[in-house]
This record gives C-alpha cells, structure tokens and sequence, in this order.
C-alpha cells in the first residue's frame, strides 16, 4: 500500500486552507500530523479519506485516486475516525459500531472483537447517545476497526481528545498492531508527547503548508517545533529514560 | 427479527384491526347517544371510504415524517416543515379564487390545486437547497420555513381577497377532514403508491442507519449521501402529498409515529419503517373514532383537530417520560 499526495490545494471560498501539500507514506508507518489551530490538519486528513475534493492537486492509494473512488471501493480501503462523533436516533453503541461494515457485510465476529479491543463488550446494548464523550470516541474508533481492511489507510482526527491515560495507551498500542498489519495509519493529533510515542514519522503543518516533514525522532526538537507553536520548549528524560518536549 | 419486536408489530397490528372496525361500529343516534351496531347497507361506504382513507394518509404521513427526520437529521422535522402545507393551501385557495372571482373552472377543483400547490413548495425548497449536487439538511429547514412564511403570506392576500363565504369554506379545508366520498380508482392508486413508498423505505432501512452517522462518517462506511437525500426527498414529498390531497393538512401525525414507534421499536430503520407506518395509521384511525365520539354542538370536529390536540398530548407525555430518549 502507498500514500501519494501530489500538490494538494484547498480553497474555502476566499479562505486557503491548503497550499501546495506534497507528501507520501509506505504501509506499516503511523504518521502523525501535528499543527497549531486552523493549520489544515482536519482538511488534510478529510482530503487523504477521500471525503472532501481538493481545489488543486490529488491523493492517490496505490495509483487509485481517493476522491474518485466508489463509495465500497474507499470503504473498503480506508477507515475514518472523525473528531467528535455523531450519531442521530436512538442506536445501541453496538448498532453503531455494526455500521462500520455498511457496504462490507455483516460480520458479528468483527464487531464483537472491536468492541473487545475498546473495552466497549459489556456496554454494548447501551444507547449510544447515553454515553460520556470518551466511549463515544471509543464507539467510533471501534466502528472503524470494524470496518478496516489491513493492509488499508486508517485516517484519524485527533482520535485521542476525550481519552483517559489508559485508554490513550491502548490505543497506542491498536494503531502499532493496525500499522502491523501493514496498514498506513495517519491521525491528527494535539498531544505531542503522545505523537512523539507512537509515530514513525510526522507532517507538520502551519498555515495550510508542510513546515516539517520526516522521521519523528529528526523533526521533532525543541527549537523546530517551538517556533511553530510560538512557545519556548525544552526536552525532559522520563524515569525510563525516554525524552519529552516540554514547555520550557 | 426478535421475540420482542414479533410481539410488538402484533399487538399494534391487532390494536389497528380494533380501532378499525369500532370506525364502522360507532354510530351516532338520532337522539345523540352512542351505539355500536353495523351500519345500514347504505351508510356503510360512508364509513369504509374515510377508513381506508385514514390507513393511507396516518401510514404515509407517519413513514414521511421519519425520512425527513433521517433526511433533515433533526427529531423536529415533519412534511410541514418543507412548506408543504402552505403550499397545498395556497394552490387551493388560488382555485377557490379563480373558481369565484373569474368563474375559471380549475382543472381537478380543490384537490388540483392542493396537488400543484404542494409541488410547487417541495420543487422550489428542493432547487434552493441544493448545495455541490446534494441537498444540505440545515439549508433545506431554513428555505422550508421561508418558502411556507411566503406562501403563507400568499395565502393571507386571497383569503382577504375573496367574499366571507369562501373564506369559511377554506378554513374548513385548513382543518384537515377524511373524505367521506371518494373514487375508488383515487384510493386504491393513492393507496398503491403509498405501500410501495413505504416498501421502498423499510427496504433503504440499513442505509437509514448508516445515514444517521454525521456525514463524514456515513461517506466512510460508503453510504452515498447525495443519493440517499434526493430518493428519501422525493418519496417523503409524494407520501405527504397524497395525505394533503386525500385529507388536506393533518397535523402532528408526520412527528408523533415516528417517535412513538421508535421509542417501542429502538432505532433501526428496517423494522421502524413498517412499525412507523402502522403507528401512523393506528393514530389517525384512533382519531377518527374519538372524532365520532365526540359532538360540541357544532357537528363532529374536523380530525386534524382531534390529531392536534391527541397527539400535543401525547408528546408531551413521551417527552416528559423519555427525557433524552427521543
């Protein structure tokens, strides 16, 4: 599987919200996209799942242009998980998550191990709209590992916001087991600790364009970054040993 | 299809045959009171015919009333909400008017002019929310509400227009009544669109759900968002269409059955359509026989009263009962 943005350009009326994107990613990479606020991120991403049509330039997986694709044939191939999910009417969290396999068949066993891997099994007859903001997070993540192909593209919008420390970790480890697999995994995300964990590599991008572009460990210092963000940053050694940046 | 739901469809099933045959029992003596007998040979049509006219109109309002909800993504939405209403009454006054004043005949009388008057609202609330070759929900509530204000507006002009005869005449038609004569061609080919519109429905029943998701989400499992809109549209305007044409506007039915069935048949579309249908057509009937029950002195209520005032009640009950359910 390969990822290949070709000069992506995204126009909003009188708005750009992206300027001359060039990017790519091989199977097996998480690659996290890091950005201050209105950088592009969620436009990016929406673009990459074949959601939204880029004013200028193209995405194509495997040579197959995203945004031309049949709706089974992209979801088939690439799962969305979206910043906050919705869902109108009166579904079970297990309803929801069956919908993950729409267009791909029924598959209880599928549904079942997705529910297993968010810790969602024995909420699952709960109506959806009754659950607090992380398990509906968690519902969405669950529908779209339902609906995954491995092997395919997993976009995911800052999948994390709602998330406690324990099942931030567990989805830290999902995401390296879908990469695993083969899968190119690209998630948007606002937690740089946490980015700086799991990625393989990271896009940054700063009003509608690619500012850094690379291996995580390489982009990622205090005086790159800092100076995107506009903040003073400084790196910090874990007990383990691991380093973090931090706000100076 | 689960023991639970068998025996919910039997039991609102077995509660409409019910409710349908007090329709042909309840007769009204000459001195008032109240009976339940089989009518004369002679009155019987006069009960069947707003009967079968009933089980259309409450099965098609209800089924019009969950695609819009689906469609516009709001638990609000009912077929007046597109300006339907005003739209039908605005064509019925216009035949009214041209019948009067220029003694014009109007091909089809009241109900042509329903019929054309309610196309003309759905065509133009559809061509002005069309946003990137699709409908948008939000778009479509505010040009239905603009678009029933205009004709509303409309409607007002003539009925100041014409002489106070005419204007009680269609006041009476903005009651919304059963017709108690009518063509039998007319109520078997409304009655045929109506039960494929609800097929067709209940067979969209899985694409429903999915279209319940927000809209990046019902791409990504590879529903087909413009598709869905235009069809669920286009069938949820015919079906509350025929309801105007074969009843004038009735209020509350189009909100109530979804809800109502939904709250005792959950969420999922495929079941919830047919459930919504019978629940549609068990209201109207139930109406119709509280209709016959009832005399102020003025002759019996026109049934969208009735419906108004059941089904206010009956929201609010579940609204207050299910708080955050619906």
């Amino acid at each position: 599987m390969r990822l290949k943005i070709s000069d992506i350009g995204m126009r909003f009326g009188k708005l750009t919200a992206l300027r001359g994107v060039h990017s790519g990613a091989e199977g097996g990479k998480i690659i996290a996209v890091l950005g201050p606020n209105a950088s592009g991120k969620t436009t990016l991403l929406r673009i990459m799942a074949g959601l939204l049509s880029p004013t200028d330039g193209k995405v194509e997986l495997d040579g197959s242009q995203v945004d031309k694709m049949t709706p089974h044939d992209r979801a088939s191939k690439i799962s969305w998980v979206p910043r906050i999910a919705e869902v109108s009417g009166s579904f079970t969290i297990r309803r929801v998550v069956e919908l993950g396999r729409y267009s791909l068949g029924p598959s209880s066993h599928r549904v079942d191990d997705a529910l297993a891997k968010l810790e969602l099994l024995d909420r699952s007859e709960s109506l959806w709209h009754t659950a607090s903001a992380g398990m509906r997070q968690r519902s969405a993540f669950a529908r779209a590992l339902a609906q995954r192909t491995p092997g395919g593209l997993f976009v995911l919008d800052e999948p994390s916001s709602a998330l406690d420390l324990h099942h931030l970790k567990s989805m830290g480890a999902l995401l390296r087991q879908c990469a695993n697999e083969g899968d190119i995994v690209v998630a948007a995300l606002h937690d740089i600790s946490f980015a700086m964990e799991i990625a393989d590599a990271v896009v940054v991008l700063k009003e509608g364009q690619v500012v850094l572009d690379g291996q995580t460990n390489a982009v990622l210092t205090p005086s790159s970054l800092g100076g995107i963000y506009g903040v003073d940053l400084t790196w910090a050694v874990d007990d383990g040993g691991n380093r973090h940046l931090v706000r100076a | 299809m689960k023991p639970r739901t068998i025996i919910m469809f039997s039991f609102l099933s077995l509660l409409l045959v019910a409710c349908a045959l007090l329709r042909v029992l309840i007769t009204r003596q000459v001195d008032g009171s109240i009976a339940l007998m089989y009518p004369d040979q002679k009155y019987l049509l006069y009960r069947v015919v707003p009967l079968i006219a009933a089980i259309i109109v409450g099965s098609g309002l209800g089924v019009s009333g969950m695609g819009l909800q689906v469609l516009l993504r709001n638990p609000l939405a009912s077929p007046w909400i597109l300006g339907l209403s005003s739209g039908a009454g605005f064509g019925v006054m216009v035949s009214m008017f041209l019948e009067h004043t220029y003694a014009t005949p109007v091909i089809g009388g009241q109900s042509g002019g329903a019929i054309v008057g309610a196309l003309l609202s759905l065509s133009l609330v559809y061509l002005l929310s069309r946003r990137r070759g699709g409908i948008d929900p939000m778009t479509m509530v505010l040009v239905g509400v603009v678009i029933s204000v205009l004709f509303g507006a409309g409607i007002m002009i003539l009925q100041h227009s014409v002489p106070m005869g005419l204007r009680g005449s269609f006041t009476t038609w903005l009651m919304g009544s059963l017709p108690e004569v009518e063509a039998w061609w007319k109520l078997g080919v409304f009655g045929a669109v109506t039960l494929f519109g609800i097929v067709l429905v209940s067979f969209w029943g899985p694409t429903l759900d999915a279209a319940c998701l927000s809209d990046d989400e019902a791409t990504s499992v590879g529903v087909n968002l413009p598709s869905i809109r235009v069809r669920l549209f286009i069938v949820s305007s015919i079906l509350a269409a025929i309801g105007v044409m074969l009843a004038g506007p009735i209020a509350f039915v189009g909100l109530i059955a979804p809800h109502g069935a939904r709250l005792l048949f959950g969420g999922s579309h495929r079941s919830l359509v047919v459930a919504t249908a019978i629940t549609g057509a068990l209201l109207l009937v139930c109406a119709d026989d509280i209709r016959q029950l009832i005399d102020i002195g003025s002759g019996r209520l026109p049934i969208g009263i009735v419906t108004s005032i059941i089904g206010g009640l009956v929201f609010l009950g579940l609204l207050l009962r299910n708080r955050g359910r619906i």
